[in-house]
C-alpha cells in the first residue's frame, strides 16, 4: 500500500510541478468566468442558469477528459520509454498497484479543477434552487415491445420476404427504434393515459405539492400550432396553453395527492401527438441545486476515472505517440457514435462497403453507451434530479469495477511490453 | 554447487530477441549458468554486446529468458518478496528530473516499504554517506552526471538489500568518488551483503571483485577467482575475448596520415 501512494503522489507532483495542473485550474477558472459573462440563454432566469450551467461544466469537462487521457496515455508510456518504469519495477511494488496509483492520481487532480469549477459555478448560479426527479411513463422496454411487434410481422403473412430473411437482430434493433420513437396520436377532445410509477420516488405521502410535467407536443407536419388542453393525476391539475414544437412545463395544481395515472385531454382544435418514451415526463420536487451538483461531480469524477484507466492502459500497452492517438480516435467516434447509429439505423438499405464501418461504430457506441448515455450535466443544466441509486452504480462500476480491471490487465502487459 | 546457498542461479539461460513477426534476430545469451553466493562481489565482465545487460535484465525479472531457469533467492525474479531484498543501480541513473534528491530517495524508500520515519532517518544517513547533504533540497534536474549517480547509488541502497546489482558504478564518476564507491563496494560486502556488477573498467573490477564471469557472444568464456587468475583481469579478458574487433583502425589511419 505504500509503494501505491508513492506512485500516486509522484504521479500528482509531476502534473503539479510541471504546471500543467496549474494551467488546467487557470483555464477552467478562466473559462467558467468567461461563460458567466457571455452566457445569456433565452432571457429568462431559468433558461440562463440552463445555458451557463451546460456549457461551463461541460467546457471544463471535455477539457479534462481531453488534457487527463493525454496525460494517462504517457504516465506509463513515457516512463518506459525514460527507463524509469524499470525502477519502479525491481522494487517491491506489484504492477498493478503501479497502474492503479497513476490512474488514482490523475482522477484526483482532475477531481479537484471539478470541484474548484463548481464552486465557481455556484457563484454564479446560487445553491437553493430545487431539481426534480424526472420520471417517465411506466411502458414497456423498447426491446419487449419490438419482441411483440416482431413476433406479429413473422405471424402476418403480408410481411415482404426481405424482412422474412434478414438476421433477427437487426429487424429487432430497427424495431426497437422504432418502439422509442412511437407516437401516440391525441384527437380533439380525445384524453391519453400513462402510467407513473411516482412511489419509486416520492414514497407515500406528499404526492401533491410541486409536481409538474414536462412535455414537448407535436403535429402530423411538424408544424407550429396551437395547443390547448389540460394535465390530470389524481386531484392535480394543470393546464397547457402554448405551441407544438416546444418543450413546456405545466405546473400542476390542487389540493388531493397525485394518483399513478397521468392524462391528457387535447382541448384544442387539431390532433395532437406525442412519443411518450421522450416527450412526456413527471416532475416530482427534490433537493436542492447544491446536493444535486455534488451527485453530478461524483458522476463526472467517476466517468474521468474510467477515461485515465483507459488511457493508462493504452499506455501500458502501446508506446505514447500511439497510445495517444488511439485513445483520441477512441474519444471522437465514442462522441460522434450515437448519432451515426442513429442516422443509419436501416442496416437493410446501407451498401455493403458501409457495413464494416458501420459494426465498428455500433460496436463502439454499444461500449460506450452506459457512459456517454448518462450527461449528467445536462441533467443539472435542466434541473433533473441526478439519482442516488444511479450515482452508486457509476461510481461501482465506472469509478471501481472497470478501472480496477482495466489496472489488472495493466499490470499483466506491463512487463511484457518492457521487455 | 549447493542451490540452496546461491543469491542468483541462472541455469542454462538463453534469450534470443525476436521481430515483430517473431523471427528470432539475435540470440543475446546462450546457454549461461551462473551462481552467485552470499556475500561476495561478482563481477559480470565482457565486450560490448556480449549479452551482460540481457542477463541483468533477466536477473531483474525486466525479461523473461527464453529458455532455462532464473532464481533470486531461490524465487521467481518477478516475485515480489525477491524484489524486496534486491537493489539496483542501473548504467544510467534515471532520475524523476521534477524531484529534489531528498524526495527522490523518499520516493524509493516509500517503494521498498520503508515507514515514514524509518524512510526519513534512513535517506538522511544516505545524503550524508554519498555527500549529498547541502544538495538534498535541489531539484536533480540541475545535478552533474556525477551528483545524480550519486543520488541513484543512494536509491539503490535504500532498502537495505540482501543482494545489490550494479550496472556500471562508476561510470560517469571522477577518479576521486570512483575510489569512493569502490571502498563503499568493499565495505558494503564486508558487513554481508551480496554484490553483482557488471564493468567495462577491468581495473576496478579486480578491485573489488571476488570472482568474475567473461561473457562473450552470450556464452561463458571463463569464470573463476580474481585472486586465482595469476595474471591482472586486463591479460585475461583480452587472452579470452581479444578475437573481437570493434573498430577497423588501420584503413582510416593510413588515409588519414
Amino acid at each position: 500500500m505504500r509503494g501505491f501512494l508513492e506512485i500516486f503522489k509522484l504521479e500528482a507532483m509531476s502534473l503539479v510541478r510541471s504546471k500543467a495542473f496549474a494551467m488546467l485550474l487557470a483555464f477552467s477558472v478562466a473559462w467558467v468566468v468567461a461563460m458567466a459573462c457571455v452566457a445569456t440563454g433565452d432571457g429568462t432566469a431559468e433558461g440562463s442558469r440552463e445555458v451557463f450551467v451546460r456549457y461551463s461544466l461541460g467546457g471544463v469537462f471535455y477539457l479534462l477528459v481531453v488534457a487527463l487521457l493525454s496525460s494517462a496515455t504517457g504516465s506509463l508510456a513515457s516512463e518506459r520509454a525514460a527507463n524509469r518504469l524499470q525502477l519502479a519495477m525491481v522494487r517491491p511494488v506489484r504492477y498493478f498497484h503501479i497502474a492503479l496509483a497513476k490512474a488514482a492520481a490523475l482522477t484526483a487532480c482532475g477531481a479537484v479543477v471539478l470541484v474548484v469549477s463548481a464552486v465557481a459555478v455556484c457563484f454564479r448560479t446560487g445553491v437553493s434552487e430545487r431539481c426534480s426527479h424526472v420520471l417517465k411513463p411506466a411502458m414497456p422496454s423498447p426491446r419487449e415491445e419490438a419482441e411483440a411487434m416482431y413476433k406479429t410481422y413473422m405471424a402476418d403473412p403480408n410481411t415482404p420476404a426481405a424482412v422474412r430473411h434478414a438476421s433477427k437482430g437487426v429487424v429487432l434493433r430497427l424495431l426497437a427504434n422504432r418502439a422509442i420513437d412511437r407516437y401516440d396520436t391525441v384527437g380533439t377532445n380525445e384524453t391519453a393515459t400513462w402510467r407513473f410509477p411516482l412511489q419509486d420516488v416520492a414514497g407515500e405521502s406528499a404526492l401533491g405539492a410541486g409536481l409538474a410535467v414536462r412535455a414537448r407536443f407535436t403535429n402530423r407536419f411538424d408544424m407550429r400550432d396551437e395547443v390547448r388542453g389540460v394535465f390530470r393525476t389524481g386531484g392535480l391539475c394543470g393546464v397547457a396553453s402554448n405551441i407544438t414544437q416546444a418543450v413546456v412545463k405545466v405546473p400542476l395544481g390542487g389540493s388531493a395527492p397525485a394518483g399513478e395515472e397521468l392524462s391528457f385531454q387535447n382541448l384544442g382544435a387539431s390532433a395532437l401527438m406525442f412519443r411518450p418514451r421522450r416527450d412526456v415526463e413527471l416532475l416530482v420536487p427534490a433537493d436542492a441545486f447544491l446536493m444535486n451538483l455534488a451527485r453530478a461531480l461524483m458522476e463526472l469524477v467517476a466517468i474521468l476515472a474510467l477515461v485515465v484507466s483507459f488511457g493508462v492502459f493504452l499506455s501500458a500497452s502501446l508506446g505514447r505517440p500511439v497510445a495517444l492517438f488511439v485513445a483520441m480516435v477512441v474519444l471522437v467516434v465514442a462522441e460522434m457514435s450515437p448519432s451515426v447509429v442513429e442516422q443509419y439505423p436501416d442496416e437493410l438499405e446501407t451498401k455493403a462497403s458501409d457495413r464494416i464501418g458501420l459494426v465498428m461504430t455500433r460496436f463502439i457506441e454499444k461500449v460506450t453507451r452506459p457512459v456517454s448515455s448518462l450527461n449528467p450535466i445536462e441533467r443539472l443544466a435542466t434541473d433533473s434530479c441526478v439519482e442516488a441509486r444511479e450515482v452508486a452504480d457509476v461510481i461501482a462500476l465506472d469509478f471501481v469495477a472497470v478501472p480496477v480491471l482495466l489496472a489488472l490487465v495493466s499490470a499483466f502487459v506491463m512487463p511484457r511490453k518492457q521487455e | 554447487m549447493d542451490s540452496g546457498k546461491n543469491i542468483v542461479e541462472l541455469r542454462n539461460v538463453s534469450r534470443t530477441f525476436r521481430d515483430f513477426w517473431l523471427r528470432p534476430t539475435v540470440k543475446a545469451v546462450d546457454g549461461l549458468t551462473l551462481d552467485v553466493r552470499p556475500g561476495e562481489v561478482f563481477g559480470l565482465l565482457g565486450p560490448n554486446g556480449s549479452g551482460k545487460s540481457t542477463t541483468i535484465k533477466m536477473i531483474l525479472g525486466l525479461l523473461r529468458p527464453s529458455g532455462g531457469e532464473v532464481s533470486l533467492f531461490g524465487l521467481s525474479p518477478r516475485s515480489v518478496e525477491a524484489r524486496r531484498r534486491l537493489g539496483y543501480l542501473p548504467e544510467l541513473s534515471y532520475l524523476h528530473p521534477f524531484l529534489t534528491a531528498r524526495e527522490t530517495l523518499m520516493y524509493y524508500a516509500g517503494l521498498c516499504g520503508l515507514g515514514r520515519s524509518e524512510a526519513r532517518k534512513r535517506t538522511s544517513q544516505l545524503l550524508e554517506m554519498v555527500g549529498l547533504e547541502e544538495a538534498a533540497s535541489r531539484v536533480v534536474a540541475g545535478f552533474s552526471k556525477g551528483m545524480s549517480r550519486r543520488v541513484a547509488l543512494a536509491a539503490s541502497l535504500v532498502g537495505r538489500p540482501d543482494l545489490l546489482v550494479l550496472d556500471e558504478p562508476t561510470s560517469g564518476l571522477d577518479p576521486v568518488s570512483t575510489k569512493e564507491v569502490k571502498t563503499l563496494i568493499k565495505a558494503l560486502s564486508a558487513g554481508g551483503m551480496t554484490i553483482l556488477m557488471t564493468s567495462h573498467l577491468l581495473a576496478d573490477a579486480e578491485d573489488v571483485c571476488d570472482r568474475v564471469m567473461i561473457l562473450n557472444h552470450g556464452k561463458s568464456v571463463a569464470e573463476g577467482r580474481v585472486a586465482d587468475l595469476g595474471t591482472s583481469l586486463e591479460e585475461f579478458f583480452l587472452a579470452k575475448v581479444g578475437d573481437i574487433e570493434h573498430f577497423r583502425l588501420a584503413p582510416f589511419l593510413s588515409q588519414e596520415s
